[in-house]
């Protein structure tokens, strides 16, 4: 039932009983991921916005294909309902302002029979703020507030892009990222430039990177210190995903764990090291499709050479985990270059004037 | 308790469709193709339906260069050249 607006925020309001009515009201027009959310309160909301300092009205942003606008209000609605406190919210709109651009190609990689989700990055003095680990089980559930901004992102996709499954959202099986899938790195204990910097962000800011992601495929090796044998790891499990999901180059996650970590840093190598050893790595022959039960798809083409990177610059090296295990992550694109990551800063205007030389 | 709508109330302006043809005889029509391997197969059979069976004077065929993408600028420059087009998503 429809009463009155107030004055600031705009949003319909909605009276339901308690807060168990309120679940069964959510849950039963569809504006939930299955789970309880916290019912989103005028006063919850407002202090999101106040935080943030934007106004209930500021747009974040326009979806290009649907051309649907993204605001402020609407934006903190969700985060409340996913469990974000005002700290975290500034985290969820940057996160959606790169979602936005251009190259994320936000429209398809939400609607794909694919089925990715977003996965948001977190760099800079933000994540000690909100208490962001990129330590123990910094995949999962390693702190509230890399689940909470996680499940932001999912909830608004659902209810201000209709992306429920079955409707806009036609994926296939998905994966469980599509709850929350939010990874900060561990900027504290590693040599390697922190990746929003990388990403060209400036120094001393906090950033966030958005990434149209598969699911994470865990790698295993704990039998070596040479940095070329870890990372051959990584590759060959790139050069498995290329075969098995997707063949074309794009963008890709590697997450690098403390054990493994030191083994690499330990010899030197900086991110860029990385990147290029892997560029030259993780390739493989057109004509291996017919070892995976793709032969008719070979063609004339077997000895063409797919690269899983285009350049080194597509590898986003990621420093995080728990402090012990010689696990490591490649996270996949979507599909290959058709979606691009994207870095954005937190709480910098980066169109309010040119960029200085 | 009173709680705010999580959705996006205001909807974007949507399209107008244009008027139903009454038949496709002596008309240029095109397909749109999200370049899927599985569009391959369905649209020829369309092709020839359009052809052999609708009298349709000519069948163009245009090819996204992203499937997943909005069609590409120099092929919304030419809708003006056909009567109707067909498109749609393909695996």
């Amino acid at each position: 039932m429809q009463l009155s607006l107030e004055p600031s925020l705009t949003s319909k309001i909605h009276e339901v009983d308690d807060f168990a009515a309120a679940q069964e009201f959510f849950h039963s027009r569809g504006w939930t991921d299955g789970l309880p959310v916290v019912p989103p309160t005028e006063a919850a909301v407002a202090a999101c916005l106040e935080w943030a300092g934007m106004p209930p009205d500021q747009l974040l942003g326009i979806e290009p294909v649907r051309t649907q606008p993204i605001r402020a209000e609407k934006l903190a609605i969700n985060a409340v309902m996913a469990g974000c406190l005002p700290m975290h919210f500034p985290v969820v709109a940057t996160a959606w302002q790169a979602m936005m651009k251009d190259e994320f190609l936000l429209h398809g990689v939400t609607s794909s029979t694919g089925g990715c989700a977003v996965l948001v990055i977190v760099n800079g003095p933000v994540r000690l703020e909100i208490g962001a680990s990129g330590r123990f089980n910094a995949l999962g559930n390693s702190d509230r507030a890399t689940s909470v901004i996680g499940r932001a992102i999912r909830l608004a996709l659902i209810n201000l892009m209709d992306l429920r499954p079955g409707e806009v959202d036609r994926t296939t099986l998905g994966h469980p990222g599509k709850f929350s899938y939010c990874l900060a790195e561990d900027e504290e204990d590693t040599t390697w430039e922190p990746l929003h910097i990388q990403r060209g962000m400036p120094p001393g800011t906090s950033g966030v990177t958005v990434f149209a992601a598969m699911g994470p495929r865990q790698i295993m090796n704990e039998w070596t210190t040479d940095p070329r044998e870890i990372l051959e790891t990584f590759a060959a499990e790139m050069r498995a995903n290329q075969l098995h999901y997707s063949i074309y180059g794009g963008n890709y996650v590697i997450v690098v764990p403390k054990q493994l970590r030191d083994h690499i840093q330990g010899a030197g190598w900086t991110k860029r090291d990385i990147a290029e050893f892997v560029f030259e790595r993780a390739r493989v022959q057109r004509g291996e499709w017919a070892n995976v039960g793709k032969g008719s798809v070979v063609r004339d083409r077997a000895t063409k050479v797919h690269s899983a990177l285009q350049s080194p610059d597509d590898l986003l090296v990621v420093a995080a985990g728990g402090p012990a295990g010689g696990f490591g992550a490649v996270i996949p694109p979507w599909m290959g270059s058709k979606t691009r990551a994207v870095t954005a800063a937190i709480g910098v205007c980066v169109d309010c004037e040119p960029p200085k030389r | 308790m009173r709680v705010l709508d999580p959705t996006n109330e205001t909807r974007t302006a949507g399209v107008t469709l244009a008027p139903r043809l009454a038949s496709f005889a002596g008309l240029t029509v095109a397909i749109i193709t999200n370049a899927k391997e599985g569009t391959k197969g369905y649209f020829t059979h369309l092709d020839r339906m359009l052809r052999e069976e609708m009298g349709v004077a000519d069948v163009a065929w245009r090819e996204k260069s992203n499937y997943s993408a909005p069609m590409d600028a120099h092929i919304v420059q030419e809708l003006t050249n056909w009567h109707a087009v067909f498109t749609g998503v393909g695996d």
